[in-house]
């Protein structure tokens, strides 16, 4: 539908920049259909960029790090140190390997979000999240039933000792529950997931806005002036959001797993 | 005042952003081996790695701090022998100088007695030949005066006792202040 009045044409960004069409034909794997597309290339990206470069870093790893290996060590220090150690304590170098991969995995797939030509975060879609949120639950559930059994570890999650009695085993519980066993993956996806569709929406509008004005004649371009400064700060500041909402998935999940571990409340 | 084409207005629905079931596999396929991947085989590197740095960090520590106590040691010896050595240099000028002046002082007590020596045998000498020079002085004279007294008085006189006479009056003339 287009209303011509004067100048450009303006295409307001939308869901549908969430839709990747397949590129040739699928295969179907127990009712789901899998194919090529954008989406499964910026994953493959992902993972291809995070292998080449710890190979790289790790190949022949010296005493003396090169700058690869300096940076990654830096990378897995920085997970170790600020995220593994301080909620899991001796246990860190256990998880180590978990949070390590869900940061890295998700701070690498969130970059693509300002890497010039892809602009496009498959963290913007809802169900890579939703996989690293999965792997999270079941881990922290996981190890906790593993410690303290499986009624051990409900009682463990769901029983506030310090509450009074009426409500420690009727509501406080079943908020327990609800927080602790259901809400926990939810958070964790749409959090991440959130992040990265505003942030696309944000991106996008800012800088077709800047086109648009730009392209809309002279009398726009001031409003140009002010939006194309704007769209680097705001890359600056994805750029931000994407380590940022990686350190936060890595150091949730690990307190979630110290939490499951922990002795008592 | 400012004109916008809206172009092919696209609406948005719930179906897009809902999570495929591809993706699902596609993402923990991804993940699973990326997690398989630095399990085995980064974080290991990395553990061996920090291990032997840290290892190779205080093993050199271990070794400068042995290296300087070693230092310190060795300094310690060797402050000691500079000044033993200095003991023992000035030990020795001060010997050498003793017995320079021991030296000095036997040369020159030495020197002293044979000068000494040198000046009584001269004088013995001396007084030696002047002895002789005397009596030999004192035979000639003594024949002399006999002769020309014999020639004078004209009689041979008794030498024996004239010699005696001769005698008595050198002995006279010598005592006498001349």
């Amino acid at each position: 539908m287009t209303v011509p009045v004067v100048g450009a044409s303006w295409v307001p960004p939308s869901t549908k920049d969430f839709v990747f069409r397949c590129w040739g034909g699928g295969l179907t794997v127990g009712g789901v259909q899998i194919c090529f597309n954008f989406i499964t290339l910026l994953v493959l990206l992902t993972f291809i960029a995070l292998i080449v470069l710890f190979t790289m870093a790790f190949r022949r790893p010296t005493v003396v790090p090169g700058k690869l290996q300096a940076l990654m060590e830096l990378g897995l220090e920085f997970v170790r140190e600020q995220i593994a150690i301080p909620v899991l304590g001796q246990d860190a170098d256990r998880f180590l390997p978990l949070l390590a991969s869900l940061f890295f995995f998700i701070l690498v797939g969130n970059l693509f979000e300002v890497i010039p030509g892809f602009n496009f975060s498959a963290n913007s879609r809802v169900a890579f999240p939703l996989t690293l949120a999965i792997i999270a639950w079941a881990t922290y559930n996981g190890v906790g039933i593993a410690k303290h059994g499986f009624f051990g570890y409900l009682q463990h999650t769901c029983i506030i000792e310090q509450a009074p009695a009426p409500l420690r085993y009727t509501l406080l519980m079943v908020i327990e529950f609800i927080s602790n066993i259901v809400v926990r993956p939810i958070t964790l996806t749409i959090r991440l997931t959130a992040n990265f569709v505003a942030g696309h929406f944000l991106l996008a509008i800012f800088f077709l806005g800047t086109v648009f004005f730009l392209k809309d004649g002279p009398k726009t371009w001031v409003f140009a002036a002010v939006s194309f400064p704007l769209s680097v700060m705001l890359v600056g500041f994805e750029i931000f959001v994407a380590v940022l909402q990686a350190f936060i998935f890595a150091i949730l999940t690990g307190s979630y797993i110290g939490g499951a571990l922990a002795e008592d409340h | 005042m400012f004109a916008i084409n809206i172009v092919a207005q696209e609406v948005s629905e719930k179906g897009d952003v809902y999570p495929k079931g591809s993706e699902l596999i596609v993402g923990a396929i991804a993940f699973g081996f990326f997690f398989f991947f630095l399990w085995r085989w980064v974080v290991p590197r990395f553990n061996a790695v920090l291990s032997e740095r840290r290892a190779k960090i205080q093993g050199q520590l271990e070794s400068a701090e042995q290296t300087r106590r070693q230092a310190e040691g060795e300094l310690a010896e060797y402050r000691e022998q500079l000044a033993s050595a200095r003991g023992d240099a000035n030990r020795i000028i001060e010997e050498a100088r003793e017995t320079a002046e021991q030296f000095r002082r036997d040369i020159q007590a030495k020197a002293e007695e044979e000068s000494r020596n040198t000046v009584a045998r001269a004088q013995d000498e001396i007084r030696a030949e002047r002895d002789r020079v005397f009596n030999e002085l004192r035979a000639q004279v003594a024949d002399i005066a006999v002769t020309l007294a014999g020639r004078v008085v004209g009689a041979e006189l008794d030498t024996k006792s004239h010699e005696r006479l001769i005698d008595e009056y050198i002995e006279q003339v010598a005592s006498s202040p001349n």
